[in-house]
C-alpha cells in the first residue's frame, strides 16, 4: 500500500480468482453485483408465482413443492402460514437484493468510475468486502428456506411484536426470523462501505475537466443515493441488531409488557412494537428512493442518447432529485397513519409528503417536455425509458391519495398500497433496470443484446405490468385486504375471477423474462460483437472499448471539456460531441 | 489524451482537485464518523423513547463505585485523544520513536478504559443487572445499557486493535502519517459519543 | 503517477508542527475535562430530570463540538467540508426526533405498568 495515489491502484489481476472471484475491479465487482440481482429477482418471481396461484387455485397442488417444505406445502398446497413466509421472503428479495442491488450497486459500481474518467473505485478492497458482505446476507436469507421451521411470516418490514417474540407467534419466527434480521444487519454493513466508496470515489476521483455540474445525470443519482444510503442504513443496522437481541437476548425493546401469544404470557416486558416501526422506515422511506433514484438517472441518460438532444434542463433534474434526497427523511411517517401513531404526527408526515411529490412531478414534466419534439430513436432502451415515465407516474399518481391520512385510514394494508408500490418503486426501478441493461450490455460484455428481442421483451412486460397492477387499485378500492392467503369462501368472492386474470397475467409477464434472461445468456456468447460507442453517446463509458480494459482508460488521463450532454449539436462525429473531444461546440 | 498532449494543453494535474483539498481516506473515515454518529443518535433516541414510555424506569447509579468509575473512564479517554494527537503530530514529523510512545500510550489508556468497563459491567452484573432482568424496575434498564455502552465498547476495543496495526505498519514503513491520522480522527469520535453516553446513559440515573 | 503523489501530499493537511502538539491543545483538553466536571457536578443538584437533560446535553453538544473542531482539525479544514458534514448530520437526527410524540403517548395508553 502506498501513499502515492488517491486510488489505491492495483495491477492488472493475473491469477483466476483475482480476475473473476475475488477481484479488486470495479467492472467485475458490478457484474456480480448484477448476477447476485439476477438470482435474486429470478427467485423473487417464482415466489410471487406461487403466491398468485395460490390466491386463485388454493386447493391445486403445485408440484414439486413439497420437496423444498413438508410443513410449509404439504402435498404441495400451500399454507396460510408458508405463504406468508413467501411473501416475506419476496418482498426482502425484491427490495434489498434487487431494487438496491440492481440500479444502485450493479451499474453504479460498473460506470459510476467510468463516467467521472478514474481508473478505480477509492477503495477496491473496501469495494470488494461490499460485495461478499451482500452475497453472505443474500446466503443467510436463502438459508431460511431450507431450515425446518421455514422462512419468517412478519413480512419484509418485519413489524414487531410479531418479529421479535420468536417461535410461540408462528412458524418461520424461531430461527427464520432470526436468520432474517442477520442477513438485513450485513446487508445494511456491505451497503454502507459501498456508499462510503461511492462518495469519495465521486468527490475525488473526477478526471481533469470534470466539474461536478459536467457529471453525467446518472452519475448524480448515484451519488446522491449513496449520500442517503450513508445516513438510512446506519439506522436500520442498529434497528436489526436490537431485533437480534430481543430474539436472542431477552431484551425486550420492541415487546410491550402482558403479550400473550399461543396461550403463553410472553417474558417481556415495557418495550414498544412502534419504536421499531418508527426506526425501519426512519430507513424505509430513504431506501424507496434508493432503489428509484438511480433508475431515473439512467432513464434520463438513455433518453437523451435516444432523442439526440438534452433534456430541457438537465440541472434542474440533479437539483430535484437532491430536493427528493433532502425531504426523503421528512415522510417516514406516511406508513404508518394506522399503527397507532399519535395523529397529530399524521398531519406532520403528511404536508411532506404532499410536497415530495413537486420535484417528483418537475422531473416528469422535464422528461414529457424534452420528448416534444424529438426525433427519438426506438431502441429496446429508450422503450423501457418511455415505459418508466408511464410506471412512474402511473403508480404515483395513487401516491397522492395514500399520502392523505384520512384517504389512507381506509386504503390501508388493502390491494391497493400493494399496486401503488408495485409500479411506482418496484416496477418503474425495474424499468430502469431494464433500459440500463439494453443501454450498457455491449459496454459490459462486449457483444450487443438482440434488439428485436428486446422490444418484444418490452412490450410483453409493459402491458402485462399494467394488467396486473391496475386491476391491484380497483381491488383495494374495494375492500380487498393484502397478505390473505385466499379469499374463496368469504365476501371477496365475487373478486375472484379479477384475481384469476390477475394471476394469468402474472404467469404469462413472468414467462416473458425468459426471452430476456435467454437474451442475456444468448448475446453473452453469441451476440453481435458491441463497437465502441454503438448508441453515439457522448459520455466518457464510450470513449473506451468494449469491454473495457482492467485500467478502463488504458495508461490514457482522459480530459473532459464539456457537459456530458452535447447532443443535436455539429460535431465531427455527427449529431454530437464527445465529453472528452476538445471540439469548440457552438451555442453548446 | 496522453501525459504529453496534457501538457500541451496546459493541465498542470491528471484529475480534478479534491473539493475538501484532504486525501481520500480522511475524508471516508469523516463519512463513515457521521454514519455511526447517526447509528448512535438512533440508539440513543431509541433509549430515550423508552425511557419515556416507562414509569418505572431505575436510576441505581451510586457515586462508588459507578460514578467514580465514570469519572476515570472520561479522564482516562480524554486523555487518550491528547496523546492520540500528539502521536499524529509526531507522525507527521516523520518521529518514529515519538510516534511509537504515544501510540501506545494511547493503546494502553484504551485498554485500561476498556477494562475499567468491563469492571463496571462486572459489578452491574454481580448485583443482578441483566439485559433481560434487574432489581428495581423496568427490564429496558438493562436491555439499553447493555446495549448502548456495549457499542461503545465495540468501538473502543476496535480501535485499540486498529490502533495497534496500524503502529505496526507505520513503523515497519508500509502504513503513513495519513494512516495515523484517519485512525487518530476514529479515536477522537469513540472519546466524542462517549461524552454522550456519559450524561445520557450514568448522569441521567443517579441514586438520589 | 508521479503528479499524483505530489498532490496528495500537498493536501495532507498538516497542522503547526512547531513546538509542543500537546501544550497547544491543552486548553481544549482542560475544557473538555472542565465540561465533563461540570456535568457530573450539576448531576447531583437536585433539577427535575427534564431540565437536567437539556443542561446536560447542551453540554455534551458544546464538548462535541469542541472535540470536531479542534481535536478532529475540522476548523483547519475548508468550510466546505464543515458544510457538507456537520449539517446533514444535525439535519438527520433532527428529524429523528419525531419518534417522541408517541414515547409520550405511551405512557398514558400502557395499561399493564402498575
Amino acid at each position: 500500500m502506498q501513499e502515492a495515489s488517491p486510488a489505491q491502484v492495483h495491477a492488472p489481476p493475473t491469477s483466476f480468482l483475482r480476475k473473476h472471484v475475488f477481484s479488486l475491479d470495479h467492472k467485475v465487482i458490478g457484474l456480480q453485483y448484477y448476477g447476485l440481482a439476477l438470482a435474486a429477482v429470478t427467485l423473487g418471481m417464482v415466489l410471487s408465482w406461487l403466491m398468485r396461484f395460490h390466491l386463485v387455485w388454493p386447493t391445486v397442488a403445485v408440484p414439486g413443492l413439497s420437496l423444498i417444505s413438508k410443513v410449509g406445502a404439504p402435498g404441495g398446497i400451500i399454507t396460510p402460514e408458508y405463504y406468508l413466509s413467501l411473501l416475506t421472503m419476496h418482498g426482502t428479495l425484491m427490495v434489498f437484493f434487487v431494487l438496491t442491488n440492481a440500479p444502485f450497486a450493479a451499474f453504479g459500481n460498473f460506470f459510476l468510475p467510468i463516467q467521472i474518467g478514474a481508473e478505480d473505485m477509492a477503495f477496491p478492497r473496501f469495494n470488494m468486502m461490499s460485495f461478499w458482505t451482500t452475497l453472505a446476507a443474500f446466503l443467510v436469507l436463502i438459508t431460511a428456506f431450507f431450515i425446518p421451521d421455514g422462512p419468517p411470516i412478519s413480512g419484509w418490514t418485519a413489524y414487531a411484536p410479531l418479529s421479535a417474540i420468536g417461535s410461540d407467534a408462528g412458524p418461520g419466527l424461531g430461527w427464520g426470523q432470526t436468520l432474517w434480521a442477520i442477513s438485513i444487519a450485513l446487508f445494511c454493513a456491505g451497503s454502507l462501505l459501498g456508499a462510503l466508496n461511492f462518495i469519495s470515489t465521486t468527490l475525488d476521483l473526477r478526471a481533469k475537466g470534470m466539474t461536478l455540474m459536467r457529471m453525467p445525470i446518472c452519475t448524480w443519482a448515484w451519488f446522491i443515493t449513496s449520500c442517503i444510503a450513508l445516513l438510512a442504513f446506519a439506522v436500520l443496522l442498529p434497528a436489526c441488531l436490537l431485533l437480534i437481541l430481543d430474539r436472542t437476548a431477552g431484551t425486550s425493546f420492541f415487546i410491550p409488557s402482558g403479550l400473550v401469544v399461543s396461550d403463553r404470557l410472553q417474558p417481556h416486558a415495557g418495550g414498544s412494537p412502534l419504536l421499531w416501526q418508527h426506526l425501519f422506515w426512519f430507513f424505509g422511506h430513504p431506501e424507496v428512493y434508493i432503489a428509484i433514484l438511480p433508475s431515473m438517472g439512467i432513464v434520463s441518460h438513455v433518453l437523451m442518447a435516444s432523442m439526440r438532444k438534452p433534456l430541457l434542463s438537465a440541472k434542474v433534474i440533479i437539483y430535484s432529485m437532491l430536493s427528493i434526497g433532502f425531504l426523503s427523511w421528512m415522510v417516514w411517517g406516511h406508513h404508518m397513519f394506522v399503527s397507532g401513531m399519535n395523529p397529530f404526527s399524521s398531519l406532520v408526515f403528511s404536508f411532506p409528503t404532499l410536497t415530495i411529490t413537486i420535484p417528483a412531478t418537475i422531473m416528469t414534466l422535464i422528461w414529457l417536455g424534452s420528448l416534444y419534439g424529438a426525433n427519438i430513436r426506438m431502441t429496446s432502451a429508450s422503450l423501457f425509458s418511455l415505459g418508466f415515465i408511464s410506471m412512474f407516474v402511473s403508480g404515483g399518481v395513487s401516491g397522492f391519495f395514500l399520502a392523505q391520512p384520512s384517504i389512507d385510514i381506509y386504503l390501508h394494508a388493502t390491494y391497493f398500497v400493494v399496486g401503488h408500490f408495485h409500479m411506482v418503486m418496484g416496477v418503474a426501478s425495474i424499468f430502469g433496470v431494464f433500459a440500463g441493461t439494453y443501454f450498457w450490455f455491449g459496454k459490459m460484455t462486449g457483444r450487443m443484446l438482440n434488439e428485436t428481442l428486446g422490444k418484444v421483451h418490452f412490450w410483453i412486460t409493459f402491458i402485462g405490468t399494467y394488467c396486473i397492477f391496475m386491476p391491484f387499485h380497483y381491488l383495494g378500492l374495494v375492500g380487498n385486504i393484502r397478505r390473505y392467503s385466499t379469499f374463496v369462501d368469504d365476501f371477496m368472492g365475487p373478486l375472484m375471477p379479477l384475481h384469476k386474470f390477475i394471476t394469468i397475467a402474472a404467469l404469462i409477464t413472468g414467462a416473458g423474462q425468459l426471452i430476456f434472461l435467454f437474451n442475456l445468456f444468448h448475446s453473452r456468447f453469441w451476440g453481435k460483437p458491441a463497437p465502441q460507442n454503438p448508441w453515439d453517446g457522448t459520455s466518457l463509458e464510450w470513449s473506451i472499448p468494449s469491454p473495457p480494459p482492467w485500467n478502463n482508460f488504458g495508461d490514457v488521463h482522459p480530459v473532459v471539456y464539456h457537459d456530458s450532454y452535447q447532443y443535436g449539436v455539429k460535431g465531427s462525429k455527427g449529431d454530437y460531441v464527445m465529453q472528452d473531444s476538445p471540439e469548440q461546440v457552438v451555442g453548446g | 489524451m496522453s501525459e504529453s498532449q496534457v501538457a500541451v494543453h496546459g493541465h498542470g494535474a491528471m484529475m480534478e482537485a479534491s473539493p475538501y483539498a484532504i486525501p481520500s481516506r480522511k475524508l471516508t473515515m469523516w463519512l463513515f464518523i457521521i454514519s455511526d454518529a447517526v447509528t448512535f443518535g438512533a440508539c440513543l433516541m431509541a433509549y430515550g423513547y423508552l425511557r419515556t414510555a416507562s414509569t418505572d424506569w431505575p436510576t441505581p447509579f451510586k457515586f462508588y463505585p459507578s460514578i467514580l468509575n465514570v469519572i476515570i473512564m472520561t479522564f482516562v479517554l480524554i486523555t487518550s485523544s491528547l496523546t492520540m494527537l500528539g502521536a499524529v503530530d509526531a507522525a507527521k514529523l516523520g518521529d518514529k520513536a515519538k510516534t511509537t510512545r504515544f501510540m501506545w500510550s494511547t493503546i494502553f489508556l484504551g485498554a485500561l478504559f476498556a477494562g475499567l468497563h468491563l469492571r463496571e459491567w462486572l459489578g452491574l452484573i454481580g448485583e443482578g443487572v441483566r439485559p433481560f432482568h434487574n432489581p428495581w424496575g423496568s427490564p429496558l434498564f438493562g436491555a439499553t445499557f447493555f446495549s448502548i455502552t456495549g457499542l461503545h465498547l465495540l468501538h473502543v476495543v476496535s480501535g485499540v486493535i486498529a490502533l495497534f496495526v496500524i503502529w505496526r505498519g507505520y513503523t515497519r514503513g508500509t502504513l503513513t502519517a495519513g494512516h495515523v491520522e484517519t485512525t487518530g480522527l476514529y479515536w477522537h469520535f469513540v472519546d466524542l459519543v462517549w461524552m454522550f453516553v456519559v450524561p445520557m446513559v450514568y448522569l441521567l440515573s443517579i441514586q438520589r | 503517477m508521479a503528479e499524483k503523489i505530489v498532490t496528495d501530499k500537498a493536501s495532507v493537511t498538516a497542522p503547526s508542527t512547531s513546538g509542543n502538539v500537546i501544550a497547544k491543545y491543552l486548553p481544549v483538553y482542560f475544557a473538555l475535562l472542565a465540561i465533563a466536571g461540570l456535568e457530573i457536578f450539576l448531576a447531583y443538584r437536585n433539577f427535575s430530570i427534564l431540565t437536567l437533560m437539556v443542561i446536560l446535553l447542551v453540554l455534551a453538544i458544546c464538548g462535541a463540538a469542541l472535540a470536531v473542531m479542534y481535536f478532529m482539525h475540522l476548523a483547519q479544514e475548508r468550510p466546505s467540508l464543515f458544510l457538507s458534514l456537520i449539517p446533514a448530520t444535525i439535519f438527520v437526527l433532527f428529524m429523528m426526533n419525531a419518534i417522541w410524540t408517541d414515547s409520550f403517548r405511551l405512557l398514558h395508553m400502557k395499561p399493564f405498568a402498575h
